[in-house]
C-alpha cells in the first residue's frame, strides 16, 4: 500500500511558498486507523529510523495510542514553548488539539489508495496529475496545528469551501486567528519565529488540498509583512498590525475590488441581454445581482457540468434572491453538452477565473475553456471577471500540464440527477478503467475578449503589465 | 391520405411500430432501422399487387406513416428508401430479360461519373422527372412535408413502362384483391393478377434479406479496417455510447494497444456504459466528465464519434456534446472521424437550425426533481442531438468504405433513388 501521498512539496514550490526546510521530507500521514496494526508498526519503525532520535511517547502501542495520547494532551493550542522554532520536529508530547476527526474518512481514504494503485497502470502521461487525495488531516506527529487550520483543512478536503476567493478569505481568516493566538517564545523575535510557526499550518492546509493561486499570493504578501515588521515593536502591537494588514488585504484586494468589478462589468449588461455563465463564480454572481439591483432586465443562461455541478448553487442564489423582485432574472439551466443549442441567443458570456497568467490565459473551472471557445466561435464577447490578486506569475500553455483532480467519489452535492439509478452511473476504477476528473482547464487568450479587473477592462494581451503597473514588488 | 383500401396497410404490425416509434420505445438508428426492415418484409410478404408501382406505393405509404410517427429517427426513412431502391433494382434485373423496354431508374450524376453499372445506362427516363428530383435533393430537411401525392402516379411514373401498364394501373388502383383481371402486366404472365406478385416476391424478399444482412453485420463491416486508422499507443477520444464506435475500437484493439478517453456526455451519461464495455475488453480506458474535454484535447491524437444521421451536405446529427468535442478537436487540429453504418445516410439537409434536429429530452434528466425548489421558474434545456457541420468532420468510416464529407452526396445518390427523397 502506498504510504501517504506526497503532493505537498510540488505545490508549495509552485506557489512560491517555502515551508520550513526539513519538514517536507516526511509526507503527511494517512489516517492511521485504516492501516492494519502491522502496517502501523512498520510505518512507525520507518519513522523512527529516519528520525534517529527516538520519541519516547511513540515507542509502544502504535499510532492509536499515540493519537489518543495527543488527544488527551490537547490543551491551549499553539502556545506551547515546544512549537518547534525552526526545528523540524519538536520533542515531547505536543499540545495539539483534539484529533477526533482524524479517522473519519478512513473508508474513503482506502478507496483513494486503491485509485492511486490503479492510476499507475493508466497511461503514463497522466501520472503527473497526481493522485486523488482524500483527507490528509493527520499532521505530522508533534506539530501543533491550530484548530482553525484543522477545521479549514477538513473543509477544503471535503470541498465544503471551494472557489478561489472563498478559499483565500477562509485561509486568511484562519491565519489571523493563528496569529492572534501566537506567542513568541523566549529568545526569539516575532518576525523570525512567526514565519516558522505558520509554515506547518500552511503545509497542513496544502496537504488537504493543493493551494490555490490566490492563497499563494496572499500568503506571500503576509510573509512579506511579517518579515518587514519592526523587531522593536511590542509583540501585541506587531500582532495587531499583522491582523490589520490581513484585514486590509481582504478589504482592498477582494471586497472593494469586487465592488469595482461589479460596477465595471455591470456597464456591459443592458436591458434585454442574455448573459451566459458557466458553473459558479462568486464574482460573476455578484455582477449579476448588482446589475439586477440596478433594475436591469436580463436573462441568464447557466451552463453546468460534472464533476462539480456548481451551477446549481448559482441558479439557487439567482432564483431565490430575485424571484420576489419586480424584475426576476429569468434563468435557463443546461448541461455543457447542450451549450451549442443556445449559444446563438447569447449576448455576452461572463466567466470567472481561478487565476490569470501573464500571457493572458485564464485558469479556471474545467469546462470554461469549452464555453469560451464556443462563444468566441459565435462572436459572443467573452468577459472574464477577475480580481488582480488572482494574477499568477509565469506562463501556462495548456490545462494539462498542471491540474488538480477531484477526489473520487466527490464528497459534494448530488452529482447526477436521481431520474437514473445512480448505481448504473457510478463506476469504480478497475485496472483498465481510470476515472479522471480534472478540476481546471486553461482558456487560451485568443478566446477571451476582455478581463474585468478592479483597475479596469483590459484585453488579455495586456495582463502582464498590470501587476507592475500596480507597483507589485514580488513579481 | 392516399391510403387505398389495401388490406396490407391495415396490418397491425404497422400500427405497433408506429406507436413504438412515437413513444420512443424504439430508440437509436439501428434498432429503428431493423424494426422498419422487418416490418417492410412482412408488408411485402403480405402485400397483393399486380405491378411494381402498386408495391412501391404500398411501401411508400407505410414508410410515410413510420416517418411521420418519429421524424427524427432518420434511419426509418432511410431504410424505406433503401428497400425501395433495392426493389426497383431487383425488378429491373428481373424484367430485363423478358421485357422489351427495360425500365430505368432516374437520372443521376454519379452514375455518369462512375459508369459502373452498365445495366442502367439507359437514362431516358421521363423528362418531367428531372427537375423535380433535383429540386427535392436540394431542399432542406425542414421542408420535409409529408409526401404530396394524392395521385400516386406522379411518384411512380419513373418506371417508364408501356402505356398499357399505366392504363392497367388505373384500373387496379382501387382493387388489388384479384378481381381486376382485365389485363395482366405485359411483362409477366398476364392472366393471373397475382402472378406478377408471385413471380417477383422471392426476388424481393431476397433483396430485403440483403439489406437486413447488411444491417446486421454493419458493425463488423464498419470496423473491418479499424487497425488502419489506429496506431499503437494512440490516445483516442470518444463521447457517449455509440455501438459503432464501440465495435470499431474493440476491433482495433485486436491489433493495437491504445488508450481511449471516454467523455461521459450528460445528461444521459452514456459514456459510463461505453467505458465499462471498453475496459471489459481490456482496452485501457479513461472516463472523464464533459468539462475536461478541452484540457485533455491537447494530448488526444484522434477523435472517434458516432452519428445519429449523416446528412446530404456531409454534416451529421449526433448526440449532444459531439459538437463541443468536435469544435475543441478542430481548435487543436485533431482529426475528427465519424464511424457510422450506411443506413444513417440521410438525403436531407440542416442549414438553419442550431437546435440540432429540434428534439428535446426530459428536463428532469438535467435538473432532477430532487431539486424541486430550483425548477420553479427555470428553463431547462435538454436537446438530444447536435448538428455537426461538414467542416468539423475529417472522415466518415462506413461499411461502404471511408469517405470525406464532401463525397457523401455521391454515396447518397448511389444508395437511394432521387424520387424517394421525399417519401
Amino acid at each position: 500500500m502506498p504510504v501517504a501521498t506526497n503532493p505537498t512539496p510540488d505545490v508549495a514550490d509552485n506557489e512560491g511558498h517555502d515551508p520550513a526546510g526539513g519538514q517536507r521530507d516526511q509526507p503527511p500521514l494517512k489516517s492511521q486507523k485504516q492501516m492494519t496494526k502491522a502496517e502501523r508498526r512498520e510505518l512507525q519503525e520507518k519513522q523512527r529510523a529516519a528520525k534517529a532520535q527516538g520519541k519516547a511517547h511513540n515507542a509502544g502501542g502504535g499510532g492509536q495510542a499515540a493519537s489518543s495520547s495527543r488527544a488527551a494532551a490537547s490543551s491551549s493550542s499553539g502556545t506551547g514553548p515546544s512549537s518547534g522554532a525552526g526545528r523540524p520536529r519538536p520533542a515531547g508530547p505536543a499540545a495539539g488539539p483534539s484529533y477526533s476527526a482524524a479517522s473519519r474518512p478512513s473508508a474513503a481514504a482506502a478507496s483513494a489508495a486503491e485509485d492511486a494503485d490503479n492510476k499507475h497502470r493508466g497511461p503514463r502521461i497522466f501520472s503527473h496529475f497526481g493522485l486523488t487525495r482524500q483527507v490528509a488531516v493527520n499532521p505530522k506527529q508533534g506539530i501543533m496545528i491550530h484548530p482553525a487550520i484543522q477545521r479549514l483543512a477538513l473543509q477544503f478536503s471535503e470541498f465544503k469551501i471551494t472557489g478561489a476567493n472563498a478559499r483565500c478569505i477562509a485561509t486568511l481568516t484562519a491565519l489571523k486567528s493563528v496569529i492572534e493566538d501566537y506567542a513568541t517564545p523566549p529568545h526569539s523575535t516575532l518576525s523570525r519565529h512567526l514565519m516558522a510557526h505558520l509554515s506547518p499550518q500552511i503545509t497542513h492546509l496544502v496537504a488537504a488540498r493543493p493551494m490555490s493561486v490566490t492563497m499563494g499570493n496572499a500568503i506571500r504578501q503576509l510573509k512579506l509583512e511579517i518579515s518587514n515588521s519592526d523587531i522593536d515593536l511590542p509583540e501585541q502591537d506587531a500582532k495587531d498590525a499583522l491582523c490589520q494588514t490581513i484585514d486590509n488585504y481582504l478589504r482592498d484586494r477582494i471586497f472593494v475590488a469586487d465592488e469595482v468589478i461589479c460596477a465595471l462589468a455591470g456597464k456591459k449588461i443592458s436591458d434585454g441581454d442574455v448573459i451566459l455563465t458557466y458553473a459558479r463564480s462568486s464574482i460573476v454572481e455578484k455582477v449579476l445581482l448588482h446589475a439586477h439591483s440596478e433594475g436591469k432586465n436580463f436573462s441568464v443562461i447557466i451552463v453546468d457540468s460534472r464533476p462539480m455541478l456548481e451551477g446549481k448553487s448559482l441558479l439557487r442564489t439567482l432564483t431565490s434572491l430575485t424571484s420576489k423582485t419586480p424584475n426576476p432574472i429569468q434563468c435557463t439551466y443546461l448541461l455543457l453538452p447542450a451549450l451549442p443549442s443556445v449559444i446563438t441567443e447569447v449576448t455576452t458570456a461572463f466567466l470567472g477565473a481561478h487565476s490569470l497568467h501573464s500571457n493572458g490565459a485564464v485558469y479556471s473551472r474545467a469546462g470554461t475553456a469549452l464555453v469560451a471557445m464556443l462563444a468566441k466561435g459565435h462572436n459572443v464577447p467573452v468577459v472574464v471577471c477577475c480580481e488582480t490578486y488572482k494574477f499568477a506569475e509565469g506562463v501556462q500553455l495548456d490545462g494539462f500540464t498542471r491540474n488538480e483532480l477531484a477526489p473520487q467519489p466527490l464528497p459534494s452535492s448530488s452529482q447526477f440527477p436521481l431520474s437514473k439509478p445512480r448505481s448504473s452511473l457510478v463506476l469504480q476504477s478497475t485496472p483498465k478503467l481510470a476515472l479522471l476528473n480534472p478540476l481546471y482547464d486553461l482558456t487560451p487568450p485568443r478566446n477571451i475578449t476582455a478581463v474585468v479587473t478592479e483597475v479596469g477592462l483590459v484585453p488579455p494581451s495586456s495582463i502582464s503589465s498590470i501587476p507592475l503597473a500596480m507597483g507589485r514588488q514580488t513579481v | 391520405m392516399s391510403a387505398e383500401p389495401n388490406p396490407v396497410l391495415n396490418l397491425p404490425a404497422i400500427e405497433v411500430l408506429t406507436s413504438k416509434l412515437r413513444r420512443r420505445q424504439v430508440v437509436g438508428s439501428r434498432p429503428a432501422a431493423l424494426e422498419t426492415l422487418i416490418l417492410l418484409r412482412q408488408v411485402v410478404a403480405k402485400a397483393r399487387f399486380s405491378n411494381i408501382e402498386q408495391l412501391v406505393e404500398i411501401i411508400r405509404t407505410v414508410g410515410r406513416r413510420l416517418v411521420q410517427a418519429q421524424p427524427k429517427e432518420h434511419s426509418v426513412g432511410n431504410t424505406v428508401r433503401k428497400v425501395l431502391h433495392h426493389i426497383r433494382e431487383e425488378y429491373n434485373t428481373a424484367t430485363k430479360g423478358t421485357s422489351a423496354a427495360p425500365s430505368t431508374t432516374s437520372f443521376s450524376i454519379s452514375k455518369f461519373i462512375s459508369q459502373g453499372q452498365p445495366k442502367r445506362q439507359n437514362t431516358g427516363s421521363g423528362p418531367n422527372h428531372h427537375p423535380q428530383a433535383m429540386m427535392k435533393a436540394t431542399s432542406t430537411w425542414v421542408n420535409h412535408v409529408p409526401a404530396p401525392p394524392q395521385d400516386g402516379r406522379r411518384a411512380s411514373v419513373q418506371i417508364n413502362r408501356k402505356e398499357d401498364v399505366q392504363q392497367e394501373e388505373e384500373d387496379d388502383d382501387d382493387s388489388t384483391d384479384g378481381e381486376g383481371s382485365s389485363a395482366g402486366p405485359s411483362t409477366t404472365t398476364g392472366q393471373d393478377p397475382d402472378a406478377f406478385a408471385k413471380g417477383l416476391k422471392p426476388v424481393l424478399m431476397e433483396a430485403i434479406q440483403d439489406v437486413l444482412d447488411e444491417l446486421e453485420t454493419v458493425y463488423d463491416t464498419v470496423s473491418k479496417n479499424a487497425k488502419d486508422h489506429v496506431h499503437s499507443d494512440e490516445i483516442i477520444l470518444t463521447l457517449g455510447m455509440s455501438r459503432t464506435v464501440e465495435a470499431f475500437l474493440k476491433a482495433a484493439a485486436h491489433h493495437r494497444n491504445f488508450t481511449v478517453i471516454v467523455a461521459e456526455t450528460g445528461p444521459s451519461y452514456s459514456g459510463h456504459a461505453m467505458a465499462a464495455s471498453l475496459s471489459a475488453s481490456s482496452i485501457s480506458t479513461i472516463l472523464v466528465p464533459d468539462s475536461s474535454i478541452y484540457a485533455l484535447m491537447s494530448r488526444v491524437n484522434k477523435v472517434f464519434l458516432g452519428a445519429h444521421a449523416i446528412l446530404a451536405n456531409g454534416g451529421a446529427f449526433a448526440t449532444t456534446g459531439t459538437l463541443l468535442a468536435a469544435t475543441a478537436a478542430r481548435t487543436h487540429s485533431t482529426p475528427v472521424v465519424i464511424c457510422a453504418g450506411q443506413f444513417k445516410l440521410t438525403p436531407k439537409w440542416n442549414l438553419y437550425h442550431e437546435y440540432g434536429g429540434l428534439d428535446f429530452g426530459d428536463p428532469g434528466d438535467v435538473l432532477g426533481f430532487e431539486e424541486g425548489l430550483l425548477t420553479d421558474g427555470v428553463d431547462v434545456v435538454n436537446p438530444h442531438y447536435d448538428y455537426l457541420a461538414p467542416e468539423l468532420i475529417d472522415a466518415f468510416i462506413t461499411n461502404d468504405g471511408d469517405h470525406p464529407p464532401s463525397s457523401i452526396y455521391r454515396l447518397i445518390k448511389e444508395t437511394y433513388d432521387d424520387e424517394d427523397n421525399d417519401l
